[in-house]
């Protein structure tokens, strides 16, 4: 956003330099990170060991090597299973309750509060607390499933129902970033015309199908950024129960980046897997940034 | 007629309030069982079926927070107490660090006087968006070489990744929200624009400042990563130490309840107190 109706004093020169000084320091210290990044490009292209500073370029070997691992293949297809998983229940039930909670109600404000508390837990925490939860003998979710007739369920310790329990995990700690995005799109749809299609006759569900959703459809893009892009990185929740396990059921890329620099100390390896990532993250993150980029010049247009 | 009229009305709210229990037993029986597994003893934890009523012992909390008989009886600091505070250091300096650096940053972005400043926003928000190893397994090998490996130095500076993007971000939309002639006004009576920024801007911003510092204070205590892979003995955070603590003894559950407890204590006070601000700090950062 320019400000084209700004004061004369905003464009001097020496008011220039003033504000180039007020963003030199951030921008430092973020570009310093570009520093390790680009170290890391090339470590990707050597067998650099974690511990012994000497290595050999290799080119793209460390590449090639993975190509030739089905371990490396599991990994991509779980971070993408994981990623899409979370995006088909967390997207779908963050609206729900974003709808429930705009329902004006007594309890709309203890509920608000509530809602946004796993959001805050560490999210080793919030693993640790659901592993213990999910202990398959003695934990506390089998004994509710099975006081309401349920089966029980293996949870994380079988490779079939090991990715879906992860997945809960996550669903728990960050579908109140949904609502909270949604809550505040909804917030914002213009009143005056919901109103006007309901003097002329429209039901709840078409409000929301022909004017609540639209209007929502760049904060649910938004949502998916934020959500694909840290789904496509797990690691911390991943980390506290399963490490990947088992059988590589829940191993990510991310995961099996780690397990690689330090159980197996092969740093360049490690770094390749983190490259190859990173160029996941950048382009999918990139695609749903430029089509959110592309919903908000509309709505402004318009 | 007016059962006829009554009867939908029932149902609906019927259905809204199936709806909030089922909300609310989804949100909340994960930390009230965790809670209640804190305050109990070994025997009530391994009970089958669970117990709900139970006569509760503050024996974990005692254990993590002042150390269990032998290291009480050594008189060494317990190292989950020492993981707590090492989080306090580095979450605590990492956003003053982020505060005095990205509030001017923040106002020079919001004024948008300077070419480029939306490309600016959007590279902070793409640090968001890499993965953490990919910076942070060479800054290990960096960080073994100078010597800022298990340093709170290098924990604060590494942390900077997730607290300055979050101030910036949030901070500019809270500077968007100043009408311009506020300025214009302390100008006219001949203010420069540090002097504007420091004696007129940032008190009217200061509970957006503030809330943006909470919720970059959480994120930091929250995350694993950096902690796991920069941090030894010397400057655990909490998050690796509890994790640790799990490995080394699994039968543990009240210890490892307890210290789960007081390690989302951050962000569940700010969640009861500061609710408010911290969702308009976390709908600014992400929507405008």
């Amino acid at each position: 956003m320019t400000r084209e109706d700004a004061p004369s004093f905003h464009f001097g020169r020496r008011a220039k330099l003033t504000y180039v000084v007020m963003l030199v320091p951030a921008l430092l210290l973020l570009f310093a990170s570009l520093y390790p990044f680009l170290q890391g490009i090339l470590t990707a292209l050597t067998n650099r060991k974690l511990y012994l500073p000497d290595a050999k370029f290799i080119g793209l070997g460390n590449f090639e090597a993975l190509a030739n691992t089905a371990v490396f293949w599991t990994a991509l297809s779980n971070t993408l299973i994981y990623t899409a998983l979370v995006v088909i229940i967390q997207i779908p039930l963050g609206l729900g309750i974003a709808l429930l909670l705009d329902v004006p109600t007594r309890l709309r404000g203890f509920f608000r509060t509530t809602v946004v508390l796993p959001l805050l837990v560490p999210p080793v925490v919030a693993g640790l607390m659901w592993k213990t939860m999910m202990q398959p003998q003695s934990g506390v979710l089998n004994w509710l499933l099975q006081s309401v007739g349920l089966p029980p369920f293996s949870w994380l310790t079988d490779p079939a129902t090991a990715m879906i329990s992860v997945v809960l995990i996550d669903t728990w700690v960050f579908t109140p970033f949904a609502v909270i995005i949604l809550l505040a799109g909804l917030q914002s749809v213009p009143t005056d015309i919901e109103e006007a299609a309901r003097v002329d006759g429209a039901n709840a569900w078409q409000v929301f199908r022909l004017i609540r959703l639209p209007w929502l459809l760049p904060y649910i893009v938004l949502v998916a950024l934020f959500r694909v892009a840290d789904s496509l990185k797990a690691l911390e929740i991943i980390y506290a129960t399963t490490r990947g396990g088992p059988l590589n059921a829940t191993r990510t890329l991310h995961i099996m980046a780690y397990e690689e620099a330090y159980r197996w100390s092969s740093l360049g390896k490690a770094m390749a897997i983190v490259f190859v990532l990173w160029v996941i993250c950048y382009l999918i993150s990139g695609l749903l940034l430029g089509f959110w980029h592309k919903q908000e010049k509309a709505r402004h247009a318009a | 007629m007016r059962l006829e009229r009554a009867l939908p009305r029932l149902g609906r709210s019927a259905l809204l309030a199936v709806a909030y229990a089922a909300l609310a037993f989804f949100v909340l029986f994960p930390i009230v069982w965790i809670l209640m597994m804190s305050f109990k003893d070994f025997g009530d934890i391994i009970a089958y079926p669970p117990r709900f009523l139970f006569t509760p012992t503050l024996a974990n909390f005692e254990e993590i927070l002042l150390g269990s008989a032998a290291e009480q009886a050594a008189g060494e600091t317990p190292e989950f107490l020492h993981n707590l505070l090492n989080s306090i250091i580095i979450s605590g300096g990492a956003v003053i660090v982020s505060a005095l650096i990205g509030v001017p940053a923040a106002f020079a972005l919001a004024r948008g006087v300077l070419r480029g400043s939306v490309h600016i926003r959007f590279t902070f928000l793409s640090f968001r968006f890499a993965p953490e190893l990919a910076i942070i397994l060479p800054l290990f090998v960096i960080y073994k070489q100078v010597g800022l490996y298990d340093s709170y130095v290098g924990m604060i500076l590494v942390n900077q990744l997730i607290t300055l993007p979050l101030v910036i971000l949030i901070t500019t939309g809270f500077f968007r929200e100043i009408p311009i002639e506020i300025e214009e006004a302390a100008v006219l009576d001949g203010a420069g624009i540090w002097m504007t920024l420091t004696k007129v801007l940032v008190p009217i911003v200061m509970p957006g400042i503030a809330s943006a510092m909470i919720i970059a204070f959480i994120f930091s205590w929250n995350n694993l990563v950096f902690g796991l892979v920069l941090a030894g003995g010397e400057t655990r955070p909490v998050t690796v130490g509890i994790l640790q603590a799990m490995t080394f003894d699994q039968i543990k559950w009240g210890l490892m309840a307890a210290a789960a407890m007081v390690a989302a204590v951050p962000g569940m006070i700010a969640a009861v107190w500061f609710q408010k601000q911290i969702i308009r700090g976390l709908t600014l950062g992400a929507v405008k």
